[in-house]
């Protein structure tokens, strides 16, 4: 029977996308190679910059002589604290917006020094905490996408129109933690005068680290802050449970303008997708993703797609290659809401009246 | 730690069966359908989690703030951030100044001195630096003022640089210098003489100068915190003396 032959279409899909969870995805995930190591480049760059004084200055003021690129947060807080209009700090932000609506939360994967730590961290875990960790994520993801194909196939066939995540409405507000943090962050500069997440942000802390183990080793300059600086870097992206998604005031400033990038964001093509094409339970984009979007059932990811941060991990796992990143994707992009092809049926199949 | 990663391994495994089985990724268990569920019927706008997130950090950043009237130790800060009260305000820690001084004498205010300043530039004239506002390298305009992209350095709009070779003392003062007649080894009449010979703008003169043993002591109005006498004075490495500080050492003056 073509049901039949359907099913075991799916399940020889389906085997073929567990056999990609199981293939390990150091192989495949190159871009996430490339990415630790242009990442590891700029960081030492700096941090060798910083401690030789070569005028490069850190993540938090980039640029050479006069000319900065100030971090968006820190223009914005000192701006609120010191009540004035700095130029410096209007120019650095107009820039970085345009950065932002160009390549989205790119920063975050290829350049954040946080992505470099969490790296080192995934090193030393052990292989059996790894693969419970993965785990974990993927069978939450797996059971959606089964889910998902579930209803739609009910969809199709008929009835119970509404049971999938598309008809659902969207648990996302425009809004979240991150969003929060922000604003007490802001709120708290204006209140008391200075910028206040300076103090603690994971960025400003790594580059301090470097600057106060040299300056121990160096010159012998014990300090508390030898052991504060790190244990507060330790509190914040280890006790704190993702950092990224879950915290981080800047990237939740710069979702507000990445929501509106329309370029070099990840599109599935639904003909090649195993989900749509085979309606096997894939999503291993979803369980790649460390931005916690899951780009095959975008309602069901912990973030959006405004959260891309162009990382191509999804690119770079995605067994039938069925994800590709292209310059401009137009109004869909941030959605990747695609039109379901209709399911190949035989007539005796279709439901009928007598 | 330890026990912090297995919470958070039990939290996220909580939903997950016996990893043993072999279907484990491939089979949804009943509690994976519910968190599926759960999300499906999730309303728009932020989560509880979310909510208890942002109220939490909100409430952390604030008091984070409150530091403001904790206040911290005075420190000798590099030209144009005199003005303590600015400089915390709009100070990002970019630590571009440190990179730009070209004699590296600003480091990162330690943590001791307060959890305000922390890593906010200050002068360190213990390393054997001292500010001479950029006279020699830069004309007189300091390199830190000029890169500071806040402008958390900031020169008042008068600025008279202090001239090292007509021995002008500027209008900036970073601090003063106090000797301290204990541990000077001046005063145990070894006719040292050091800051006196660093001081380009004549702020240290000798009491019984041409004597056996000339005794240094502050011109306390021709003095511009610049730290040349700071920077050379022998007290601690001559072996014998046991203190903290050096024999002459410039402090900030308290607004």
């Amino acid at each position: 029977m073509a049901d039949n032959k359907n099913l075991q279409e799916a399940a020889t899909a389906e085997k073929a996308a567990k056999k990609a969870t199981a293939a390990s995805d150091a192989k495949k995930l190159k871009t996430r190679k490339v990415r630790t190591v242009v990442g590891a480049v700029v960081f030492v760059g700096l941090s060798a910059g910083l401690i030789a004084g070569v005028s490069t200055g850190t993540m938090s003021g980039f640029g050479w002589e006069t000319i900065s690129m100030l971090c968006p947060l820190g223009a914005l807080g000192t701006m609120i604290a010191t009540k004035t209009m700095i130029p410096r700090a209007v120019v650095s932000l107009l820039i970085i917006a345009a950065l932002v609506l160009l390549v989205g939360r790119a920063f975050c994967s290829w350049l954040c020094p946080t992505m470099l730590i969490d790296r080192i961290r995934d090193f030393f875990r052990s292989p059996k905490k790894r693969r419970q960790l993965a785990e974990a994520k993927n069978s939450e993801i797996k059971a959606i996408s089964k889910q998902e194909i579930e209803a739609l196939k009910a969809a199709k066939a008929g009835h119970a129109c509404g049971a999938c995540g598309k008809c659902a409405p969207k648990p996302h507000g425009k809004v979240d933690s991150r969003h929060a943090v922000l604003g007490g962050a802001l709120l708290s500069t204006a209140v008391f005068g200075f910028p206040v997440f300076c103090l603690v942000c994971p960025v400003g802390l790594t580059f301090a680290t470097v600057l106060l183990f040299w300056r121990a080793f160096a010159h012998g300059d014990a300090t508390i802050g030898l052991i504060l600086i790190p244990a507060m870097l330790i509190i914040e992206l280890f006790v704190l449970r993702k950092w990224c998604s879950n915290f981080c005031p800047l990237s939740a400033l710069m979702n507000l303008v990445s929501r509106f990038s329309r370029t070099f964001v990840p599109v599935i093509d639904d003909a090649k997708c195993l989900e749509t094409a085979k309606e096997a339970s894939c999503s291993r984009c979803a369980e790649v993703c460390e931005a916690d979007i899951n780009i095959r059932h975008p309602e069901f990811g912990l973030r959006t797609m405004a959260d891309c941060t162009r990382c191509r991990d999804c690119i770079d796992v995605c067994p039938t290659k069925a994800i590709t990143m292209p310059v401009f994707v137009g109004k869909k992009a941030g959605k990747t809401v695609v039109e379901i092809p209709e399911p190949i049926m035989d007539d005796d199949l279709r439901p009928s009246l007598d | 730690m330890a026990d912090e990663k297995k919470v958070a391994a039990v939290e996220e495994t909580a939903a997950a069966p016996d990893p043993a089985s072999a279907d484990v990724v491939a089979d949804p268990t009943m509690e994976n359908v519910d968190t599926a569920e759960a999300k499906r019927a999730g309303k728009g706008g932020i989560t509880r989690r979310g909510l208890f997130i942002g109220v939490g950090s909100t409430v952390a950043l604030m008091g984070l703030g409150a530091l403001r009237y904790a206040g911290h130790n005075p420190l000798n800060h590099p030209p144009g951030g005199q003005d303590e009260a600015h400089l915390v305000s709009a100070c990002i820690r970019c630590e571009r100044c440190y990179e730009a001084c070209p004699r590296q004498a600003i480091v990162p205010a330690k943590i001791e001195d307060g959890l305000l300043g922390m890593r906010a530039p200050m002068l360190d004239f213990n390393t054997g630096n001292y500010c001479d506002f950029c006279y020699e390298e830069n004309g007189g305009t300091p390199k830190c003022v000029e890169v500071c992209p806040t402008c958390a350095l900031e020169l008042p709009a008068d600025y008279q640089v202090g001239n090292p070779e007509s021995g002008e003392t500027g209008n900036v003062i970073i601090g003063l210098a106090e000797i301290d007649p204990r541990t000077c080894l001046a005063y145990r009449l070894t006719g040292c003489r050091d800051c006196y010979d660093a001081c380009n703008y004549g702020a240290i003169e000798l009491k019984d100068e041409g004597g056996a043993n000339p005794i240094p002591y502050v011109v306390e109005d021709r003095c511009n915190g610049c730290g040349a006498c700071q920077a050379v004075c022998l007290s601690l490495s001559s072996g014998s003396i046991k203190s903290t500080e050096r024999a002459i050492v410039v402090r900030p003056i308290e607004a």
